[in-house]
Formats: structure tokens, C-alpha cells, sequence
């Protein structure tokens, strides 16, 4: 957590919004015998969840190789990049690791926190993140009501209901200093693909 | 060494149950014929012993909320073969065994048959993608020996593999496991039916977890019922036999056996150096592996997600916020019967071909 001014925190969310171009950050390093896993995880913001964050004084910003994108139907959302890792999502078990981070700015009293090192953890079924200069992950987003398929090597999950967990609402309330964020609370849809590497 | 298995898994034997849920099966094939609106399923051997239990405590939650309307759920047993008419105005159909079978009912009867099947594998592409697979708890599928024989206390996957296969066919001929030396002894290998979901699980976990491995000649062309030790060819010294790690959990530590469901002559062992048991439950090492399954309840999608009384009772009763997923007395059941619960939000997850 950091304590910044407004008009910085400003800046800083609109030049991490701007940033999104390709700053690989997978953690498997590329081989001549092996492939990487590949796809990703597109969250789209709910319009209401963003209007209340905003309305708070709360912007989160997809960062670098995270890509945020608007559309004028559907609004907000972010593509993390799958990096690495290896899941088994209706066996409920492996991690899908994602590239990019994510920023979360309190515009009214500067606070921020970054998370970086997201993955999709399925024996947790949370999307997950490390603040920035700690090691223990943190449970971000629960993907409740899931629709799990395979195509060969290629595995999807949908979620309808993309929730605010308990734990990561607190943490992110605490560091932005803010009481806005409750556990199951609708954050919008996610759709996570993962490719397995060969 | 040979006999380390015996020893460790009688332990486990021994160890006594903590869960709630009274030692015992609950009651087997419905004891009433349901009426034409219950919910009704046949199917997997594995789970049927958990979803008999799941019968009484929903049905007894009903009553207890004095609700008389509601329909109540009902599971018919894999066995014994013969036919049945699973509730009011059905048509007689063949008693399904396995979650094959229990698939195969689904798809070629209407709800007016039945409504849902046990199923303890995943979906597989001949599945029909209308078919929604609805997760519950999570199994593993190790492999069981018998409990004085020849057989080592753990197997690789490689080992497995060749015994399944027929590349291995003799004790001595197991190499890669630390301290044993297998004697002459013709192994004896034996698979569940066809239909049998934990046949298909383990013929792909031991093959990489892809593509389900086809077995070998020297595999017996008789086919015992799974998950029942009690088989009298289990009392052969060189047997093995795939064996649902949670039903293991269910009949020996939460006792929940009959005269023919329970180990009998065999105990449950290791693959590539990992228990599948672990202070009584399913080791999540094990679960985490190419071993660990997920167990459904399979529903038609179009009622699963429609509109009317069915529709509303499946959700009330396998829905991700439905009995099973959420009431207290469901976890415990899940517990007692040796299952481990999902991740939140995972419970109810749909899965598709």
C-alpha cells in the first residue's frame, strides 16, 4: 500500500490504462521443445459495480500486459494473458498463471495497492493476486455459478456472476482505506480459456 | 515390505468416524414408489451409497419444514441386475449400472422415467452437450490389492499402466518401487464393467489422463462389482482392482457398509508414492493429481435451466444454491461417505462435453 496524492494517483491510473503494450511477464520461459499455455481471462465489469466504485472514489486499472477495453453495450473489462501453469478446471485442482497486474486507486485520500502475480487458482476457485511487496496471495474473485468446457486442449469457464471475495474485499478496504467492498458483491462476468502447453 | 499397505490401511480402519451421519447405508432402492413428480436417478455404483443418504436427510428436510408439495428426491441402486419402474407412470427400463448406464437412461426416457443420473466421471465427447454434468464433491480413484497378497503398498503409473496393458504380468517384474521384490506370482488384474464410470476414469488416469487406455488380454474377462472387496475373487493373493478412494473413506472410517459393499479382502494403496488417505480423508495430493475426480449429478439441460416445478426442484436440490451444495446436513453426508467438498462457488458448477 501507498499513499499518494490524487492528482498522482490520477495520473498514474490514466498512464497505466494507457500502457498496454506487450511487456511479457510469463514465467515460463519460451524453449525450443516446449509450448506455453495460452489464452486468457476476460473480465467484464458489471455497469453498476463501476458506477457505485467510482461513485466511492475507487478506479481500478488493468496494468501492463493486462489490456483494458470498452465497448458501448457491454462497458469495462480486462484480458489477463495466461502465462504458464497447468489446470485442471472440472477437476478443480492447478492454477492458471496470468500476466499483467492490477491497480486499485482510492482518488479521494491517494491510497493505492497493486496486485501483481494473478493466476486463476481452481482448488481455490478464486482469480488471486500478491500485493505489491508482500508474498502471500490474496483471494480477489470468486467465479460463482460456473459453466466448465473442453474442447481438446482447450478448457473454458464462464462465470455469470463474477463475486468480490470476503477476504480480498477486506484487504482492499483496508489498504484504500475504504468500506466499499463486501464479499459476494457482483463485480461482473469472467471468461477464463486456458490452452494447455505441449 | 509387502505387507505395509495391509497394515497402514487397517489403521485407517480402526480409526473412528467423527461425521455426524449415523454408521450404516442408508436406506437402498426407494422404499416407495415415488410419485410422477419426484426426482428421480439411477447410475453410478460410487456414489450411490451418498446419494441414498442425500435421499433421506432432503426428503426428512422437506417434511420438517412441513412442506408436502415439493417433490422429493429418490435414487435407485446399480444392482442388482433386472428391471425396474423408477416412479409413478415410467416405463420399465433396465436397472442401469454404472454411470454409463445411468447416461444412457437419461438420454433415451423423458422425465416422465427419470430425472437425473449418478455419474462419477466427467463428460466425455459422445456425451450429448445438452447433458449438464452438476459437480458435488470430489472422489480419487486409486487401486485396491488384497489385503495378505502378493501386491506392493504403492504402484507407479507406469506400473499400472503395464499391468493393465499386459506388459507386466508377473509380481517380479515390478522394478521401480523402493524396498519390495515381487515373487513369481501371475498377476491378476481385474476392471469394472463397461458401463462402470470408475472403469473409464482409471483406464485414462493410468494412460496420462487423455485418452482412456484399452485393456489388455491378460486382463480377467470377469468384471466384479466395483468398490465391493467382498467379491470372492478378491481372495486371491495376486489380485488388483480399481477401487473409488472416498467410497474406501466411506465404508471404513464412516462405516456406511453392507454384506456386500465394503473392502472384504481388499485393502486401498498407493500410486506414485501418494496415499490417497489422509488423516482419514482424501489426501488432496492425491485429489490434485491425475487421480482426483469430480462426481455429477447429471440433468437434462433444458429442465435443469427451464421453468416449472421440475425445474425448480432440480435447483432446490443440485443447483449451486440448492441442498446439496449449501445445507449443513448435505456437507456432512458428503464428509461421511468419504467425499471431499469443492471450493466455494465451485459446488453446482456445470459441466459440458
Amino acid at each position: 500500500m501507498r499513499r499518494i496524492s490524487p492528482r498522482i494517483a490520477a495520473t498514474v491510473a490514466i498512464a497505466a490504462a494507457l500502457a498496454v503494450t506487450g511487456l511479457s511477464d510469463s514465467a515460463l520461459a519460451d524453449t525450443a521443445t516446449t509450448t506455453a499455455p495460452s489464452g486468457s481471462l476476460v473480465v467484464q465489469e458489471d455497469s453498476t459495480f463501476l458506477q457505485n466504485s467510482l461513485q466511492s472514489g475507487i478506479i481500478a486499472i488493468a496494468l501492463p500486459n493486462a489490456t483494458p477495453g470498452f465497448n458501448t453495450t457491454t462497458g469495462l473489462s480486462a484480458t489477463f494473458p495466461v502465462t504458464g501453469g497447468a489446470v485442471h478446471l472440472s477437476g478443480f485442482y492447478g492454477a492458471a498463471q496470468l500476466g499483467g497486474g492490477l491497480l486499485l486507486v482510492n482518488v479521494t485520500n491517494g491510497k493505492t495497492v497493486i496486485f501483481n502475480n494473478l493466476a486463476f487458482d481452481a482448488s481455490k476457485w478464486a482469480l488471486t493476486g500478491v500485493p505489491m511487496g508482500q508474498t502471500t496471495a490474496v483471494k480477489l474473485l470468486d467465479p460463482a455459478r460456473p459453466v466448465i468446457s473442453t474442447s481438446g486442449t482447450t478448457q473454458t469457464l464462464n462465470s455469470s456472476d463474477l463475486e468480490i471475495d470476503a477476504s480480498g474485499a477486506a484487504f482492499v478496504d483496508n489498504a484504500l482505506g475504504t468500506t466499499f467492498f463486501a464479499g459476494r458483491q457482483h463485480a461482473g462476468t469472467g471468461t477464463l480459456t486456458f490452452t494447455a502447453g505441449s | 515390505m509387502r505387507h505395509t499397505a495391509a497394515k497402514l490401511f487397517a489403521t485407517v480402519a480402526i480409526a473412528a468416524s467423527l461425521a455426524t451421519v449415523a454408521a450404516g447405508q442408508a436406506t437402498a432402492d426407494p422404499t416407495v414408489t415415488p410419485a410422477a413428480q419426484d426426482i428421480v436417478g439411477t447410475g453410478s455404483d460410487t456414489i450411490q451409497a451418498v446419494l441414498n443418504q442425500f435421499s433421506t436427510d432432503y426428503n426428512a428436510s422437506l417434511t420438517a419444514a412441513h412442506d408436502t408439495t415439493s417433490p422429493r428426491l429418490y435414487s435407485w441402486d446399480a444392482t442388482p441386475a433386472g428391471n425396474i419402474t423408477p416412479k409413478t407412470g415410467a416405463s420399465t427400463i433396465a436397472r442401469p449400472n454404472g454411470s454409463g448406464g445411468g447416461i444412457s437412461a437419461l438420454n433415451n426416457n423423458t422425465h416422465t422415467t427419470v430425472d437425473f443420473a449418478r455419474s462419477s466421471r466427467g463428460p466425455q465427447s459422445t456425451d450429448p452437450s445438452t447433458d449438464d454434468f452438476v459437480a458435488f464433491a470430489q472422489d480419487g480413484v486409486a487401486w485396491a490389492g488384497n489385503s495378505t497378497g502378493n501386491a506392493p503398498a504403492n504402484l507407479t503409473t507406469a506400473d499400472l499402466k503395464g499391468i493393465y496393458s499386459c506388459t507386466i504380468t508377473n509380481w517380479n517384474q515390478i522394478t521401480d518401487v523402493s524396498g519390495y521384490t515381487g515373487p513369481n506370482a501371475t498377476i491378476k488384474a481385474y476392471i469394472p464393467q463397461l458401463n462402470s464410470g470408475t472403469r473409464a476414469f482409471f483406464l485414462t488416469a493410468i494412460n496420462g489422463g487423455t485418452t482412456a487406455l484399452t485393456p489388455g488380454s491378460c486382463v480377467q474377462s470377469y468384471t466384479p462389482e466395483e468398490n465391493e472387496g467382498t467379491d470372492s475373487v478378491f481372495t486371491d493373493a495376486n489380485v488388483i482392482f480399481p477401487y473409488s478412494a472416498a467410497h474406501y473413506i466411506g465404508q471404513t472410517v464412516g462405516g456406511h457398509t453392507t454384506t456386500s459393499d465394503a473392502p472384504g479382502s481388499l485393502t486401498l494403496r498407493s500410486v506414485d508414492g501418494v496415499n490417497p488417505i489422509a488423516s482419514n480423508a482424501l489426501n488432496p495430493t492425491f485429489t490434485g493429481s491425475n487421480y482426483g475426480r469430480t462426481v455429477y449429478n447429471v440433468v437434462r439441460d433444458s429442465e435443469f435451466n427451464g421453468t416449472g416445478t421440475q425445474a425448480t426442484a432440480l435447483q432446490n436440490i443440485f443447483g449451486a444454491s440448492g441442498w446439496i451444495c449449501n445445507d449443513s446436513t448435505a456437507a456432512a453426508d458428503i464428509a461421511s461417505y468419504g467425499f471431499a467438498a469443492l471450493p466455494a462457488f465451485a459446488c453446482g458448477a456445470v459441466v459440458h462435453s
